[in-house]
């Protein structure tokens, strides 16, 4: 099994993990462990703006990788459905067999989770944040 | 004999699958190559060159005959335990396809026994896949159920290369010999050099050894073949796969490589000399990596306890995923995983499977596999590196 460089680091590092609590914080979650791939992200809203997002997996190291990114990357962005990148562009991003491709759409999902009960649960908090397609 | 890991590689613990050629071994094989050492062909009846060789590998026939308790027209060199289990089982089911065309074997043989068999259910053969009990055993009265009136072959290993259980190979000759017609193979790979193996006492027909698993060096191996009627009308017969110079009784042509067999007939010998003190050795650090995995907690040893031999230990991590786990350990911890790495995607051990546990824990399961140069450093390395890795996997997942 061999990743490139932005895998590993990721997955060693996993910057973001963990969970987040109090106000104005949205959960959701996608996939299975007993299928061999969960994932969770919390997200914390100051009105549409990401402040932090925090990440759970377990799953293979793309996973793991994936969606260390996915929270890196969300702190100061405006909530929204979709992943700072296409499931195509994390794909090569991080050297993702395509056999795989489908533990990237579990992140995609569970991201999508979070966002939705952010709009769902505060949606007296959040001024309707945009929802833009699905990659 | 145990020595420190060098510092820039990580720490070998998986003997099971290979071991490093014994540097006398090493010396002995390299006498066989060159201008000044025996060179020559062992076939070659006609001059001294070939007369030398062929005392050589004689030598080497009659030291692994004594160290498996066999008789040395009982050897026949192979290419490893690979080709002796396809020697074995294609060469009985062609020799004896008149008289049945049914084998017997378990789910969790190597792929070099099932991988056969299936080509020769594609043949037309039944073929009965035996499941294991919970801890991997296989139980003579379930050899002996499945058998039927056409069986030819049964054949069962002697210890597990992925969990270390070891068979009632006794028992389950017993079930072959009052059956009659069904011979025995017993795929030796992982016990010889390891167990007290003694082929006449086991009661097996035929017999795969592999050098390389007992310091010797990769490509060579050997098939006993017994000479013994074992209570039927003549001893077991072979029909040959290769041919080509009528070398090994013209059942495996090919040019002998002296080199090879001397290799393996020289490591057979000296882990026959060391068996004993190495198998009580190699226990206590087997329960030393077990006792310093077990605080980590949800950890699962596979395979019966006390029917495994001393140097393997295999243990599924709940909590975690296989391949996350293995990458975790990469780098510090050579080990293998319990599950086979097809393509990208990975597969559950279907040994682990058989033993009835789940997907996820068949993935997350590390097999270690202990030898002569492993050592308390070695092993107290491994506890530090897994427990870290489980532990930080087991964070990032919520566990």
């Amino acid at each position: 099994l061999t990743y490139n460089e932005a895998t590993l680091r990721y997955f060693e590092n996993a910057p973001g993990a963990g969970v987040l609590g109090g106000p104005g914080t949205f959960r959701g979650a996608a996939g299975s462990r007993a299928h061999g791939t969960w994932v969770q992200f919390d997200v914390q809203l100051n009105a549409r703006i990401i402040q932090a997002a925090r990440f759970l997996a377990f799953g293979c190291p793309h996973t793991i990788a994936v969606s260390a990114w996915v929270a890196e990357q969300a702190a100061g962005r405006e909530l929204r459905a979709v992943l700072p990148e296409t499931v195509q562009q994390l794909s090569e991003r991080f050297a993702v067999p395509v056999e795989k491709r489908g533990r990237l759409l579990i992140v995609e999902d569970a991201w999508i989770a979070a966002v939705r009960d952010g709009l769902a649960r505060g949606a007296a908090a959040i001024e309707s944040p945009p929802v833009g397609p699905m990659s | 004999m145990t020595a420190t890991a060098p510092m820039s590689r990580s720490v070998y613990l998986d003997y099971a699958a290979t071991t490093p050629v014994d540097p006398r071994v090493a010396a002995a094989m390299a006498q066989c190559l060159t201008r000044d050492g025996e060179f020559g062909n062992p076939a070659s009846a006609s001059h001294d060159y070939g007369d030398a060789a062929r005392v050589l590998v004689e030598a080497a026939r009659a030291q692994v005959a004594a160290s498996v308790g066999a008789f040395p027209k009982e050897v026949v060199w192979t290419s490893g335990a690979t080709e002796a289990n396809n020697l074995a089982i294609f060469g009985v089911a062609e020799y004896y396809c008149e008289s049945g065309r049914h084998i017997v074997t378990a789910r969790t043989e190597h792929k070099a026994v099932l991988d056969p068999c299936r080509e020769l259910e594609r043949r037309g053969w039944r073929v009965t896949y035996l499941a294991p009990d919970g801890g991997g055993r296989i139980h003579p009265d379930r050899v002996a159920a499945a058998l039927q009136a056409d069986t030819v072959l049964v054949s069962i290993m002697h210890v597990n290369n992925e969990t270390g259980v070891i068979q009632d190979i006794r028992g389950i000759a017993a079930s072959c010999a009052e059956h009659g017609g069904a011979r025995l193979h017993v795929d030796a790979a992982q016990s010889a050099g390891k167990l007290d193996v003694d082929f006449a006492q086991l009661g097996a027909d035929l017999m795969s050894l592999s050098a390389h698993k007992a310091y010797g060096p990769k490509g060579v191996g050997a098939l006993l073949v017994s000479s013994r009627a074992r209570g039927r009308d003549a001893a077991v017969q072979l029909r040959a796969l290769q041919f080509g110079g009528g070398q090994e009784r013209a059942l495996r042509a090919g040019t002998v490589a002296t080199h090879q067999v001397v290799g393996m007939g020289l490591a057979f010998e000296l882990a026959r000399a060391a068996l004993e003190s190495e198998r009580e050795r190699l226990a206590v650090l087997r329960e030393r990596l077990w006792q310093g995995l077990t605080p980590l907690g949800g950890v699962i040893r596979n395979g019966h306890a006390e029917h495994s031999v001393p140097h393997l230990l295999n243990v599924s991590f709940e909590g975690v995923e296989g391949e996350s786990l293995l990458a975790a350990v990469r780098g510090r911890l050579a080990v293998s995983t319990g599950s086979a790495c097809t393509s990208a995607l990975q597969e559950p051990s279907y040994v682990l499977r058989a033993l009835g546990r789940d997907d996820v824990l068949s993935e997350s399961s590390l097999r270690f596999g202990l030898g002569r140069f492993s050592g308390e450093p070695e092993i107290d390395a491994a506890i530090a590196v897994v427990t870290q890795a489980v532990s930080r996997l087991r964070r990032l997942s919520g566990a």
